[in-house]
């Protein structure tokens, strides 16, 4: 193409509007609006006269909820950002292997709930629900690795992707043949309805549930991975699979392994939604997938506390952020623009800071 | 086992049985029970039910490689490996039904909701429990044996006989169309279709033979009239004018053959393959996986209604748009394109520097928030939010009215899709056809060539925009009346489905690919609740099997066959069973990154 038969001085070839750079002035004049934007929204909001403004209690469950929905996100996060850390391949179909756990659990919440089981033995059965949804994501995320990925393991990275997007549409229809098309109630013991009062303030005991599931999971995880032998040739073939299979790892073993972790998280994370929101369809795995995999951009894809991190902030961005900076300028029914904000946050994380909050730097590949 | 190793024969049996118990609890037995594909018998659910028979036999007697030596299954074992292959998958089968029916249906479908009695009296031929289920077990040998047959009878038998039984296949399926085109003709179809079903015993023969007759005939002299059809249009262009020409007949008499319901079809065909084409240069020439189209798509349809004049639904009638204007069609649709360029170019810039799988993120991100918003109420003063909009305007011209007639939408969608199909055969053939290629198989390399991937890149994004957003308005005039639940991610993906189906780059795989995946699930009806499973299904199935595609593009395919396919498989399929095609894919083929490969 184009060989320059002459030679010439370096960068006369450019015309005026190749020198200038578009790209950097664009993104200047983007973050600046956004910042604007994002200012004046808030102190819109704020200042709005007091009956309509949001009052202190009000944004206390904000900030509860956002903390509880960013908990359940982190959890299936994690699952992206081990497979990403692993194969660098993203896993679209998580958000369906999370939906597969969420739909098993029901059943048995809903045979438990019409035998009196589930309020006789709360916990007991919250805990049984957590194992089987478990092992449902596990099975499904095992399954969508052999038959799936394994194949394509040498493909160029855009195969496996397009490859995820099919097996993630394939999965939630296949629900949906399996379970029907209208989205069921999930039943919540009733110890978990109400609230509790904690240094005085009152918090949804669901809420509380919640995270202290995901704070109990992340540990476990992050202790598996730091401190057993699978845990460090996880990290060897993350570092660089070659080599690892070098030294003796074996690869393909670590890479099940790692989809089964992500399934067993997102089991535990599939119960945790169900009885927030109460109720499961074939359909959500969707946008908790997409808000899960921003939230490991965000953080760092590749990081398990950058995921952690990034779930909490996006939980929170997103059930604050709306109300914060829309209210303001008048925006009716602001949250329905909620995962407009998901977006739009991955979106400039990856223009901005490709390499996420806590990256390691893998900002150059991509 | 000859020459199949019996724990292949297990193992193949097993997953067949699997697979029928899958289809059978998705709910695909019943829906496809009764659509008849010849005779009264052969329906398209009998034919699932010997499908995961046929599969795995032909999975089965695959040719091994051990030893660096390529091992074909002879005609008498494949046989033979087929058939119990097939009793597997048939023991698995009807075990599964019969414990579906001795633990009761009605429990089962507490979960699953497609299990009920009628799937029960489906599979065991309404004959009851053990008679009905030898007969399952017997047509899954059956199956097996097809399947072995399939691929080990010698060539000149089975490809005959594979072609006979495909075309068997798709007249039964267009069943709603070749009757009525005969009929249309002039000629008498009764004899070959049965009235409002399939073909009939004789149809089916006629048709078996005659599409095995034409393979054979093909076969012996097809290659001297291929080999002169291609030095023709090759010397002369006028000749390979003239084809085109033919081609464009074909399709321009097509609909005054078919009649209104399926020239609606093809009106919506043509719509994706416009889409197709737009998202073909964006993922097929410049290797930019775009999974947002959608966003064009909407904003074509939006703009062009306030470009026309339509209303917003209200609760309480209709009221005007925040913004509009009260232009003719013609003149709108390309003011919608600019725009769409330049919204394509917006897009683009920022995301300049991402590559691989974070783009395809951040465009899906970006066509979420568009579908986000299109339904949210704060875009209700502009374009209607959740309740849409209606009265686009209906594009009259030279007495044609596409919006009424299905037919004359069919025309003015031709027109459309010849214009893209024209810019972007002459695009992919210049000189920028040629810096996208570049670009494709390997960013670093056309950068340090002196292209300006920046501008290149952009202008994929600019033309693939532009293209997407005539889809957008041929689809607003199409219904009239728009509203959100149209414009889901479900767009970008079936797009992406039909330029992957077709293959990546390729001008005729586009037509193909909408062809197969809009036109037939729009012509049977059944289809429509397992459009996307299928979608998903074919997506995954085209990346492990044949990524290149129905009808690859030329210049791949030479790439293909510079990579010295058949050394590499052989050193992979070597070290495990997995079949690798996809690996040997040069690997610019799909965004050129193949950084852990080297």
């Amino acid at each position: 193409m184009a060989t320059v038969t002459e030679p010439r001085a370096p960068g006369s070839q450019l015309g005026l509007l190749e020198r200038i750079p578009w790209r950097r002035i664009i993104l200047v004049v983007l973050s600046a609006l956004i910042l604007l934007v994002v200012v004046v929204g808030s102190y819109k909001t704020l200042t709005l006269p007091a009956d309509e403004r949001y009052t202190g209690t009000t944004w206390k469950n904000f900030i509860t909820l956002g903390l509880a929905q960013g908990a359940i996100i982190a959890l299936i996060a994690l699952g992206y950002t081990l497979v990403y850390g692993i194969l660098r391949m993203i896993n679209f179909a998580h958000g369906e292997v999370f939906m597969f756990g969420a739909y098993t659990s029901f059943f048995f919440s809903d045979a438990w709930e019409q035998s009196g089981f589930l309020n006789s033995n709360p916990w007991l059965s919250m805990a049984l629900l957590i194992l089987i949804a478990m092992t449902a994501s596990m099975i499904v995320a095992l399954l969508l690795e052999r038959i799936a990925y394994r194949p394509l393991r040498n493909a160029p990275r855009l195969v496996p992707l397009i490859t995820a997007i099919g097996a993630s549409l394939f999965l939630s229809n296949t629900a949906r043949g399996f379970f029907g098309a209208q989205s069921r109630g999930y039943g919540v013991p009733d110890v978990l309805s109400g609230s509790w009062t904690i240094l005085g303030v009152q918090v949804n005991r669901i809420q509380v549930v919640v995270l202290i599931t995901v704070i109990v999971s992340v540990v476990a995880l992050s202790l598996f991975v730091s401190r057993t032998r699978t845990g460090k040739s996880m990290r060897a073939v993350a570092a660089d699979s070659e080599i690892a299979s070098l030294m003796g790892i074996q690869v393909d073993r670590v890479i099940v392994i790692t989809f089964a972790i992500g399934g067993l998280l997102a089991g535990v994370a599939a119960v945790l939604f169900s009885i927030t929101f109460e109720s499961v369809s074939f359909t959500m795995g969707f946008r908790p997938g997409i808000a899960a995999f921003t939230a490991a951009v965000l953080g760092g894809i590749g990081s398990i506390y950058g995921a952690a991190l990034g779930g909490v902030l996006l939980g929170l961005l997103q059930s604050v952020g709306p109300a914060l900076i829309l209210t303001g300028y008048g925006i009716p029914s602001s949250f329905q623009l909620k995962d407009a904000f998901t977006f739009l946050v991955l979106v400039l994380v990856l223009i901005f800071r490709p390499g996420g909050l806590l990256g390691s730097g893998e900002a150059e590949k991509v | 086992m000859g020459g199949v190793p019996t724990r292949s024969i297990v193992r193949a049996g097993s997953i067949g049985g699997v697979a029928a118990i899958f289809i059978a609890l998705v709910g695909l037995y019943t829906k496809f029970a009764t659509l008849a594909l010849v005779g009264e018998q052969i329906t398209l659910g009998r034919l699932l039910i010997v499908a995961p028979g046929i599969v795995a036999g032909y999975a089965v007697t695959r040719p091994r490689i051990a030893a660096g030596e390529r091992r074909v299954v002879s005609l008498r074992d494949g046989v033979i490996a087929g058939a119990l292959t097939g009793l597997g998958t048939g023991i698995v089968f009807a075990a599964a039904t019969w414990f579906a029916d001795l633990f009761g249906v009605d429990r089962i479908r507490e979960v699953f909701v497609s299990v009920n009695e009628e799937l029960i009296a489906f599979l065991t031929f309404d004959k009851g429990i053990p008679g009905g289920l030898v007969i399952l077990i017997l047509l899954c040998i059956g199956g097996g044996v097809v399947g072995g047959f399939a691929r080990t009878a010698p060539d000149d038998l089975r490809k005959p006989a594979s072609v006979g039984v495909l075309a068997v296949l798709l007249f039964g399926l267009l069943q709603r169309i070749v009757p009525i085109a005969l009929v249309e003709l002039g000629y008498d179809a009764d004899w070959l279709y049965r009235a409002g079903s399939g073909l009939t015993i004789l149809g089916g023969t006629v048709v078996f033979l005659a599409a095995a007759a034409a393979d054979i005939a093909w076969n012996r002299g097809g290659r001297q009239v291929r080999d002169r059809v291609r030095k023709t249009t090759e010397q002369a262009p006028a000749a390979r004018l003239g084809l085109f020409m033919v081609l464009v007949a074909i399709l321009v008499i097509l609909p005054l053959l078919l009649g209104s319901v399926i020239s609606e079809t093809l009106g919506q065909v043509m719509i994706y393959v416009l889409l197709g084409l737009g998202l073909n240069i964006v993922v097929g020439y410049a290797g930019l996986l775009d999974l947002g189209y959608v966003a064009f798509f909407a904003f074509g349809a939006y703009t062009t209604g306030l470009l026309t004049g339509a209303f917003l639904n209200t609760t309480t009638g209709a009221a005007q748009p925040a913004l509009s204007a009260d232009l003719n069609f013609y003149v709108a649709v390309w003011i919608v394109a600019l725009l769409a360029a330049g919204v394509g170019l917006l897009i683009g810039a920022p995301v300049l520097r991402l590559r691989g799988d974070y783009l395809a993120i951040v465009t899906l991100g970006l066509g979420e928030i568009v579908s986000v918003i299109t339904a949210s109420k704060w875009a209700q003063p502009l374009i209607g939010g959740p309740q849409g909009m209606r009265g686009v305007t209906k594009a009259e011209i030279f007495g044609l009215n596409p919006q009424d007639d299905p037919q004359h939408f069919y025309y003015l969608a031709l027109a459309f899709v010849l214009l893209a199909a024209f810019v972007s055969w002459r695009l992919s053939t210049s000189r920028i056809g040629r810096a996208w290629t570049a670009m494709r198989e390997d960013e670093q390399v056309a950068d340090a060539t002196g292209i300006s991937t920046t501008k290149f890149k952009l202008l994929a994004f600019a033309m693939g925009g532009a293209i997407g957003s005539l889809g957008g308005a041929l689809f607003a005039v199409s219904i009239g009346s728009l509203t959100p639940a149209s414009f889901e991610i479900f767009v970008s993906i079936t797009a992406l489905a039909v330029v992957i189906l077709g293959g990546i780059g390729s001008i005729p795989g586009v037509v193909v690919g909408a062809l197969v995946l809009i036109g037939l699930p729009g012509l049977l009806r059944e289809f429509e609740d397992y459009r996307l499973l299928i979608y998903g299904g074919a997506l995954v199935a085209i990346m492990i099997l044949r990524p290149q595609g129905l009808i690859p593009n030329v210049r791949r395919t030479r790439e293909l066959e510079e990579e010295e396919v058949a050394q590499d498989a052989w050193a992979r399929e070597e070290g495990g069973q997995a079949p690798a095609v996809a690996a040997v894919l040069p690997g610019g083929a799909l965004g050129g990154e193949r950084e852990d490969l080297e």
